[in-house]
């Protein structure tokens, strides 16, 4: 490498003693990017982008989603960190408030095709760390009821009027349930994993409950709701060790009347479930009570470590420029309000879009904390002692209480 | 006659275990067949109803597998090759002696093994990051992985070589051979099978390794089959029946390989030479 | 130099030559991770700290917290039972195959092949193909009990904190049967046919010829296969993380994947490393059985 770069400042050194330096000589700058998504959104646009020839050169890795932080704490520590990371939002603090991402409140004030004003405020907020802006939102979403109208008709209940409170849900999901043509009123995730905290907090929210302040009435009310759904058999057992995919499953084999998840369903249930679904707004504690949710998915962020800050920041602003193709291309919803994301043509999914929009204006980042990790865990635990058992809800949810307050310290 | 009806006892017991215990592979195969949600069906079907066999040469093209295979194959032969090379005369020596050293060596060999790769990965990526070995990949992947089935190896092929009578040996001594002469000719010959066996075990093991790759091997070109395969089993993108399906081309050649020659090695030699 | 090559080449020399060199390799390979490891347990450590061995040093305060912790007991209390019935499981079912192959009934050989299966396939997949075998609602298991009238409801494999474990020691005992049997069958297969014909002469039965010769003479290769079952199942990670993810509320939960939840999940690197170094206890006793199973090895 050094012996490269050393021969090309030669060179360029003989090239202009000789009079004929060309431009086009300089090496393009080469930025890496780490994301994990599969075939969506970043190798698309990477490959796009290095169309372009900018005099930029992206050099993209896939990194799956169980080691993308542990693979940037690594590489990080060694002084091998990509220039852009995308980073799942609620890790986000973690690396900015060590100083590890750039501080882009600068870059982005003077830029024209990032406007802060633009996003929801959710995603926007878990980029944020002590007023300063450190990445941006990548992509976002958010979680709300799938239900099956046809089990709904055969049931006696009325498609076009799914559950709007925690009663009624509890309600539907009892009449629903049908254990000897195996189905379950309801499926979602108590999982062990962030994926645990990221369905049970909007309901802790709901109920006037935060992370900060998770031991109140209204959430103990709804771990019992979550508790009474698997204690009478309304849902399966396995929700406590099964994720948000994997329960979606059972609902679109029709195995589940009802599922909570997010807009990443939308493509596999298009094309398995043999059946009419809807989606509705997640239902509240009682009548009137304020909305929530939960927000998900990543944000572009910068390490502080690039040697060239300037032309990574030009790569994120290619990036913010191809939001309008989020959704059209790659499925996925923009964290814009701006961007009308237009008819897909399948009216189900059409339907459905409207309402996940509608919840994303309820969406809360979990956190931004540095320590976001140990809350969570904290939660989760608390969620699985109440499930199993072995604590009742408030014994659960006060210990909670008790691990979050010694990390907030 | 009656030795026939015992023979024949036994293979319809052996068939009876041989079915409940591949029973997951057999798992496996019928999954690629499914559709999507099929998997996650109630009552489990045995047969899918609609198989969509085009999933193997859709898989093996889309996902490029035979660059990654090439990779699997180049690491696991060369974690085989230093493992072997190493190892062997190790194994020897640890077998040839009874002493405090060697019980002391067998201890350290075994208790350098006791940590899991997930939590080796940090030490190794920092140590192989400072002396300038991951810029190549596929070599620091590979001398990972040897070290990491060394023990392993060693103890299996100490284990042979404790079964091959010391007199043979020492009589190649006393007819002049030099004890370097004695091990080539006679121990080694002698312990092939064993050899063999757990060279075959760590080829396996090295081929489906992908805690060491996947961090170590940054450059999709690099990767071996298993970090391909462990980067599509994402959390919400998961398509089972193409999973499978990749699982299931990577593996099956291997396994009919490695049948035949476990044939060949366990049974077609029965350690004539001993005689 | 003449005189220190031909050592290497006739006599003490060629002996330490061979070992010394895989030695060093180890100890520069997995002996500095592991002191990395044992270090990162008494010090204090940042989350962009990874990249050094030298850190703050707190003593035992990371041991000190860890056994506070109300779940620890439970866990590696957990850890040696999901070590020691996944023992017991793959030995017996192990030794009870390749016993069985070694008879040499037609088509042994080819059967016995098959059985190699658990090996070839990659751990994800062992760990997805299990964790629906194993699932409540439309797992085989459960359809399989059910058609043949052992059980009435479905038992929740995976998220019953009473079965949990059981589920997790269940794929990790078919898991081990292909290296026990083989390596078993391998072992089966060094001792000479004459031994068990002298011994029919004398008019011992199939029960007197096993535990007087066949044991004895398997002396070695089982002490091997046990404690090299008791590493591998030490180090089992993939089927955890698939099945039960070591819940539900850690009732199947076990050091080392509570290690890598600490260390991975929670980026709690210092406990993570803490737990690691109590595993070399688990790992040790391996090593004792297994140094000890060489003492009254007979030499062939």
């Amino acid at each position: 490498m050094n012996i490269r770069k050393c021969a090309m400042l030669s060179a360029l050194v003989m090239g202009s003693v000789l009079g004929f330096c060309v431009p086009a000589m300089a090496e393009d700058v080469t930025i890496s990017v780490w994301s994990h998504d599969n075939d969506r959104p970043a190798s698309s646009l990477v490959a796009d982008y290095n169309k372009l020839d900018t005099g930029i050169k992206i050099e993209y890795r896939e990194v799956p989603f169980d080691d993308l932080v542990s693979e940037a704490l690594r590489a990080y520590s060694t002084g091998q960190a990509p220039d852009i990371i995308a980073i799942d939002n609620p890790e986000h603090a973690l690396f900015a408030s060590r100083g590890a991402f750039l501080d882009l409140t600068d870059m982005i004030a003077k830029s024209t095709i990032i406007e802060p004003k633009n996003y929801f405020p959710g995603p926007l907020a878990s980029t944020m760390w002590e007023g300063r802006q450190y990445g941006v939102p990548k992509a976002t979403n958010t979680i709300a009821l799938y239900y099956n109208k046809d089990m709904f008709k055969a049931k006696g209940l009325d498609p076009d009027k799914p559950p709007r409170t925690w009663a009624e849900l509890v309600d539907a999901a009892r009449k629903l349930t049908d254990p000897a043509a195996n189905v379950y009123g309801i499926a979602f995730s108590a999982k062990a994993s962030e994926e645990g905290t990221f369905q049970f907090l909007p309901w802790a929210q709901m109920a006037g409950a935060s992370y900060e302040n998770i031991n109140t009435d209204g959430a103990v009310k709804a771990l019992d709701t979550w508790k009474t759904l698997l204690d009478e058999g309304l849902a399966s057992r396995d929700t406590l060790t099964r994720s948000q995919w994997d329960s979606t499953g059972t609902f679109n084999s029709g195995n589940a009347a009802m599922a909570i998840s997010g807009p990443w369903e939308l493509d596999r249930m298009v094309a398995e479930a043999k059946f009419d679904w809807g989606v509705a707004l997640l239902p509240v504690p009682e009548e009137g009570a304020e909305r929530s949710s939960s927000m998900g998915d990543y944000n572009w962020a910068i390490f502080s470590s690039t040697a060239h800050p300037e032309e990574a920041f030009k790569v994120l602003e290619f990036f913010v420029s191809q939001d309008d193709r989020m959704f059209s291309d790659f499925g996925l919803l923009p964290a814009r309000a701006d961007i009308d994301i237009g008819e897909t043509g399948q009216p189900l999914k059409d339907a459905a879009l409207h309402v996940f929009l509608e919840q994303l204006k309820y969406a809360k980042p979990r956190g931004p904390h540095p320590e976001w990790p140990k809350i969570s865990k904290a939660i989760q635990d608390a969620i699985q002692a109440a499930l199993t058992g072995r604590m009742s809800s408030r014994e659960a949810l006060d210990e909670a209480a008790k691990k979050i307050k010694a990390v907030l310290g | 006659m009656r030795h026939a009806f015992r023979e024949r006892l036994m293979l319809a017991a052996a068939l009876v275990l041989t079915t409940v215990y591949l029973f997951p592979l057999y798992w496996m195969y019928i999954t690629t067949l499914k559709s999507g949600s099929a998997i996650f069906a109630s009552p489990p079907a045995f047969w899918p109803t609609d198989p969509q066999w085009q999933i193997y040469g859709h898989v093996w093209q889309s996902r490029n597998m035979g660059r990654y295979i090439l990779n699997s194959l180049v690491i696991a032969s060369g974690a085989v090759a230093i493992v072997s090379v190493l190892g062997v005369g190790c194994a020897y020596v640890l077998a040839r002696y009874r002493n405090i050293w060697v019980d002391a060596g067998l201890f350290l060999v075994l208790m350098l093994q006791v940590l899991p790769a997930s939590l080796m990965i940090t030490p190794i990526f920092v140590g192989f990051s400072q002396v300038g070995l991951l810029h190549y990949p596929r070599l620091a992947v590979i001398i990972a992985i040897a070290a990491k089935g060394m023990p392993f190896f060693i103890v299996l092929v100490r284990a042979t070589f404790m079964s091959i009578p010391r007199e043979l040996e020492e009589a190649a001594l006393v007819d002049g051979d030099s004890r370097s002469g004695a091990f080539f000719r006679i121990a080694l010959p002698l312990a092939r099978k064993g050899i063999l066996v757990s060279g075959m075990l760590i080829f396996m093991q090295a081929f489906g390794e992908f805690v060491y790759s996947r961090s170590m091997i940054q450059r999709v070109e690099l990767q071996p089959a298993s970090v391909g395969l462990y980067s599509f089993m994402a959390p919400n993108a998961n398509e089972w029946n193409s999973i499978m399906a990749y699982a299931a081309i990577y593996m099956t050649p291997l396994l009919a390989a490695f049948v035949l020659l476990q044939r060949g090695i366990v049974s077609g030699l029965t350690s004539g030479a001993l005689k | 130099m003449k005189g220190r090559w031909s050592s290497i080449v006739d006599g003490k020399g060629f002996d330490i030559a061979l070992v010394a060199l895989p030695l060093t390799f180890l100890l520069t390979l997995s002996g500095l991770p592991l002191i990395y490891n044992v270090l990162m347990s008494l010090q204090q450590v940042d989350l962009f700290s990874l990249g050094t061995f030298w850190r703050p040093f707190v003593g035992f305060k990371n041991y000190s917290e860890l056994f506070a912790q109300q779940e620890t007991w439970p866990i590696l209390a957990n850890t040696a039972i999901f070590v020691a019935a996944s023992i017991v499981g793959q030995f017996l079912i192990g030794f009870g195959l390749a016993l069985m192959f070694s008879t040499n009934f037609p088509g042994a050989s080819w059967l016995r092949g098959l059985f190699l299966v658990s090996w070839v396939m990659p751990g994800l997949v062992v760990g997805a193909i299990w964790s629906w075998i194993l699932s409540g609602d439309f797992g085989v298991l459960n359809f399989l009990l059910r058609e043949s009238g052992l059980i009435n409801g479905n038992i929740f494999w995976r998220s019953d904190p009473n079965y949990s474990l059981l589920a997790v020691i269940i794929a990790n005992i078919w898991l081990g049967i292909s290296f026990n049997m083989i390596l078993l069958s391998v072992g089966l297969s060094a001792i000479p046919a004459d031994l068990y014909e002298a011994a029919e002469l004398d008019g011992a039965n199939a029960w007197q010829r096993f535990w007087t010769i066949t044991l004895p003479m398997m002396r070695s290769s089982i002490g091997a296969v046990i404690a090299l079952g008791i590493i591998l199942t030490l180090q089992q990670f993939d089927l955890f993380a698939a099945i039960t993810s070591g819940g539900p509320n850690d009732s199947s939960n076990v050091a080392q994947y509570w290690a890598w939840e600490l260390s991975f999940r929670q980026y709690d690197f210092a406990k993570g490393a803490t737990i690691s170094v109590i595993m070399i206890v688990f790992v040790m006793l391996a090593a004792f059985v297994y140094v000890r199973s060489t003492r009254h090895e007979i030499r062939g």
